[in-house]
């Protein structure tokens, strides 16, 4: 496997605060790499920083071996609220981007109906989102992700605002299109159940200053069910990961 | 049915006792007709005198639709490059505010000195009352568009200009019917005071101040309820434009024929 995305000695200040203290992570193609941390660990920056929101004060970022310190367009991008765009019909929300930056062709139009097809939202194409649930909102917004040709997508809590049972089967189905597109992910979540269920590896962050505290890589066999959920290896993986979030005195 | 029974038969019932208190205070009290006159005298006024009346009422009838456009462009365009430019926001902020604590009425004159007896004083005195809100809804729509929006659309390289085409504006549409909306129950009010002003001897407001003049109550009442018709025309029209134009406030699904004929486009 090779290398997707590379980060070297990346930090990022705001104001005083550190939000992220100089940072080296690499992420291979096709992996699935989830970052936990509690809030304020610069998980979100991180994140901004890779998406070209923000430029790093120092440190360089390369995704395939270039640059792409604060410029924009390079990723796929999901935040926890769906951003679907009321006016627009499920079709053409999952087309946004391609109405965001250029032209639309008929294949846009195409491939949107094959992948709502595929993933049981056929019969929504023509429905606005306010008439969906939040599971299916939540789907669209995913589709529209998948649907750009970015080979690194990025996903922050996309499943945060969802009821416990729609998220396991949120948490499923994104395995499921994740293994089918063979794309690579760097999710962002503070469910540690949640990472080590979906991901490769999971990265521990911690706050004051932004840092990584600990990289595992994930012995859990795929392909994953419930059942992954009360193994050995899963339990004892979370039990080290809470070690680090909580600290040791947690009874 | 029901629904519809609901839309039209609730505001039609409030008008029919608005109208019937109307008649029952004139009646109940004794008022003479030459202070007040009956709902039917007033409507019979409007009948008896149809033929004077009508080219009259086209007229107020021009002026407001006119005014309205001519505001309401003057309103989006204004919004726009306030809400864009925040030196221009800033700039012009002040003025806007200003022009509207002018009263209008002291306005008109003026206008009609510079534009002479014509239909264009009365334009500009609806139009500068239209664009107000106008201006105000489109600045506070174009905003309010979620910063979480503009920031995917960023993220995935989207210039500026389809930005604001395909977000910014559409966002901004219900805030700007909220402002079309009051910019048309006010332009006819903008048309009669341009009328008194311009006193070019043929219009509504002229009608009704000579038959005030001639103790003509009826006929006052009727040309009063003949402009209120109008606003009342005006910004029904404007909320037909809105639901048409706001599908997805009232449906779960796109219109077909709206489907059918983007499909034929995509295609060609």
């Amino acid at each position: 496997m090779s290398t997707l995305l590379s980060l070297t000695g990346v930090s990022k200040t705001f104001a005083d605060k550190v939000a992220v203290a100089p940072t080296d992570l690499t992420i291979e193609e096709g992996s699935f790499v989830s970052i936990v941390g509690p809030s304020g660990c610069g998980k979100s920056t991180l994140f901004n920083l890779v998406a070209g929101l923000l430029a790093p004060d120092a440190g360089s970022i390369a995704l395939n071996g270039e640059s792409i310190i604060g410029s924009t367009g390079h990723v796929g991008y999901m935040l926890q609220k769906d951003l679907l765009v009321p006016w627009r019909t499920v079709r053409d929300n999952i087309m946004m981007v391609a109405h965001l930056t250029r032209r639309v062709r008929i294949e846009d139009r195409d491939q949107a109906e094959v992948l709502a097809n595929r993933y049981g939202l056929g019969e929504f194409l023509d429905h606005y989102p306010q008439a969906l649930s939040g599971g299916m909102r939540q789907r669209v917004a995913f589709m529209r992700t998948l649907v750009t040709p970015h080979p690194l997508l990025l996903l922050d809590e996309p499943f945060g605002a969802l009821d416990a049972q729609t998220r396991l089967d949120m948490q499923r189905w994104l395995l499921e299109v994740w293994k089918e597109s063979g794309r690579t992910v760097l999710f962002i979540t503070h469910d540690v159940d949640e990472s080590i269920f979906l991901s490769d590896r999971v990265i521990v962050m911690s706050p004051r200053p932004g840092r990584i505290v600990a990289d595992f890589t994930n012995p859990l066999p795929r392909p994953r069910n419930f059942d992954s959920l009360t193994t050995m290896e899963f339990v004892a993986l979370k039990a080290q990961i809470m070690k680090l979030l909580y600290g040791e005195s947690h009874e | 049915m029901n629904k519809v029974l609901r839309n039209l038969g609730i505001p039609i019932l409030s008008i029919v006792l608005l109208l019937l208190t109307w008649q029952a205070i004139v009646v109940g009290f004794h008022v003479d007709s030459f202070i007040a006159p009956r709902p039917l005298a007033a409507i019979a006024s409007i009948t008896g005198n149809w033929s004077t009346l009508w080219p009259l009422l086209l007229g107020t009838i021009r002026e407001t639709v006119y005014g309205f456009f001519c505001g309401a462009i003057l309103g989006i365009s204004l919004g726009v490059v306030m809400a864009k430019v925040r030196f221009i926001q800033k700039l012009i902020y002040p003025l806007l505010v200003l022009s509207q604590a002018v009263p209008i009425i002291a306005l008109a004159t003026p206008l009609v000195l510079i534009f002479g007896l014509t239909i264009r004083p009365i334009i500009i005195v609806v139009a500068w009352i239209v664009f107000f809100p106008v201006t105000v809804s489109i600045v506070d729509g174009l905003s309010h568009v979620d910063p979480d929006l503009l920031n995917l659309a960023k993220v995935y390289g989207a210039g500026k200009f389809r930005t604001f085409w395909q977000i910014e504006v559409p966002a901004s549409v219900s805030p700007l019917f909220s402002g079309l909306k009051i910019g048309a129950t006010y332009a006819v009010t903008g048309a009669i005071i341009g009328e008194l002003a311009s006193s070019t001897g043929s219009n509504l407001a002229e009608f009704q101040q000579h038959a005030n003049a001639n103790f003509n109550t009826a006929a006052v009442y009727g040309s009063t309820i003949l402009m209120t018709i109008v606003g009342i025309s005006w910004f029904l029209l404007v909320v037909a434009c809105e639901i048409w134009a706001t599908p997805w406030l009232r449906r779960s699904t796109a219109r077909r024929r709206r489907l059918r004929l983007r499909q034929a486009v995509a295609k060609r």
